[in-house]
């Protein structure tokens, strides 16, 4: 299903797993597909991210897009991950994603922006 | 394929080749392919009869008329109704929220609705909207091959029970429900019946009861346009009722502070109606009754019970709902275990997973191989929740598909 590298990534994922002395934790749901995705962020205190973490359950394509959200995010500014273009974030996954599945790859960088709206 | 009246030939959508090849379309629960039968009867009363109709006097408006309400006594002898007892929706959620919002806002505090676990969307919200008035909304359950505890259903119906509202058959399950049983209940309990027909009137053959008091069921289901739609009342229910809608066409005389309605069924049709979906729908039952009510419930049992048979042989695919093909519908929902790593190591960090695959993950698998199935919660999430899951893929028969779709849906699966 899908390719090597998503695959890969599903079986293997970077950054799942709980975090203990996190700051921020994003507890989101989608109620639509059912998916459920916790995101732990630590940052270096001037609002750039040190480390990022996932826990939950879903689809392969929103686990996915979680995992290298979380892994990606690391050194970048809140700031500019929340701004980040939902098109280009959509395209930048590592296979061609179909309308009825963009929710699906958004889903990090949405929870992400709830969840860090008012830092 | 079915028989001589209904070819695959026939609806055009079929010609279309995604990278070479046909499709295998298995979502006709959601919506039904459209023949070309149907479609030239929407191009005919557009290029032969549009004019707004129960206005005008000139001969094209009664041409309009004519077809209108033709295509209404169609749809009537269809389900065994008069054509008065017809209203004209745009869909089964429109007609049940008209109940809603006439014979729902006659209840009072303290009164009960029985519905069923099984519902979909469309037959849970209207009622629950009540409840912010103090009106109970109670469920029926289901035992765990999804078939309706008519037990629980008789306990739960209570002397404040005013409204009984059930699904013939399960968008999701399959499962048909007992609607003569349950609507004879209903109204040895002095209940208001209404049935949920969306999955039942386009697949199997449907007769009017005395103990129906109203039915709703959507064109585009049963090969007709979208955005039609029909409720069946009661002729004398129908009269009692207060309008839906308001405005044009639905009034005998207008004053400046005072109205009076017209008759039923226009009395809940205001403003310009949906001429071309009620010709479309018309011309779609003259299909279906061309190949035959019986015939097509027929046809959908022997794709069911040879799909059933031959995912039982796949060890990794659990399907939901009632094993004998004669107690269901031609709609499967089904998942797919899943034991890649993953999961598997988050419940040997003791993190609980059900493993299967996310049913999106099956349906983009599946059309990826051009077989279209459904996935997600099929607008019936309390079902989802009775059954402890996110979601199922679906997959589902109408009279174009034949033993080459199951053949094509079940090898694919196989490749999962």
């Amino acid at each position: 299903m899908y390719n090597d590298e998503v695959m890969d990534r599903y079986q293997n994922p970077a950054k799942n797993g709980k975090m203990e002395d996190f700051e921020i934790k994003i507890d989101e749901a989608s109620s639509t597909c059912g998916d459920r995705v916790v995101l732990y962020i630590k940052t270096d205190g001037n609002g750039r991210i040190s480390n990022m973490m996932w826990q939950g359950e879903g689809c392969i394509l929103s686990v996915v897009s979680t995992d290298i959200f979380c892994e990606n995010a690391i050194g970048k500014e809140i700031n500019s991950l929340r701004g980040q273009d939902d098109l280009a974030f959509v395209e930048n996954f590592p296979i061609k994603i179909s309308p009825g599945r963009i929710n699906c790859v958004m889903l990090p960088l949405r929870a992400f922006r709830r969840g860090t709206k008012e830092k | 394929m079915i028989s001589d009246f209904c070819k695959k030939e026939d609806f055009p959508i079929f010609k279309k080749k995604f990278n070479g090849k046909s499709m295998v379309y298995l979502d006709s629960t959601a919506t039904t392919q459209k023949p070309k039968q149907v479609l030239d009867a929407i191009v005919n009363y557009y290029e032969g009869s549009n004019a707004n109709v129960h206005r005008s006097v000139y001969k094209l408006a009664d041409d309009a008329t004519e077809l209108y309400e033709n295509s209404r006594s169609n749809v009537a002898e269809f389900i065994g109704a008069r054509s008065n007892e017809i209203v004209f929706t745009r869909n089964t959620t429109e007609s049940l929220n008209l109940l809603s919002f006439t014979i729902g806002e006659s209840l009072r505090k303290g009164d009960r609705i029985l519905i069923t676990s099984m519902e979909h969307h469309s037959n849970i919200l209207p009622w629950m909207r009540l409840e912010e008035r103090g009106i109970y909304l109670d469920y029926v359950g289901f035992d765990k091959e999804g078939h309706l505890d008519i037990e629980d259903l008789k306990s739960k119906l209570k002397r404040e029970t005013k409204i009984v509202s059930v699904t013939h058959q399960s968008n999701v399950l399959g499962t048909i429900n007992p609607i003569e049983e349950i609507g004879k209940a209903a109204k040895e309990n002095g209940s208001t019946f209404i049935i949920d027909a969306a999955q039942s009137v386009p697949h199997m053959p449907f007769k009017m009861k005395e103990q129906y008091d109203f039915v709703a069921f959507s064109g585009h289901k049963m090969l007709g346009p979208m955005g039609i739609g029909v409720l069946y009342g009661k002729y004398h229910l129908l009269e009692e009722m207060p309008p839906f809608n308001r405005g044009g066409e639905m009034i005998k005389d207008v004053d400046f502070h005072s109205a009076i309605f017209e008759d039923p069924p226009i009395k809940f049709e205001a403003g310009t109606p949906n001429v071309e979906g009620a010709v479309g729908l018309a011309a779609a039952v003259y299909y279906l009754k061309k190949i035959g009510m019986e015939e097509v419930r027929r046809h959908e049992k022997h794709l069911t019970s040879m799909t059933l048979k031959k995912l039982e042989d796949l060890k990794n695919v659990k399907y939901y709902g009632p094993r004998n093909a004669e107690e269901r519908g031609g709609v499967i929902a089904f998942n797919v275990e899943d034991s890649s790593n993953l999961k598997n190591d988050l419940e040997s960090k003791n993190v609980k997973v059900d493993r299967l695959y996310h049913s999106h993950d099956i349906a983009t698998f599946l059309d990826e191989r051009n077989v279209y199935v459904r996935s997600g919660h099929h607008c019936a999430e309390p079902l989802m929740r009775s059954l402890h899951l996110p979601g199922t893929a679906r997959a589902s028969f109408y009279v174009y598909n034949g033993e080459e779709d199951v053949e094509a849906f079940v090898s694919s699966l196989g490749e999962l």
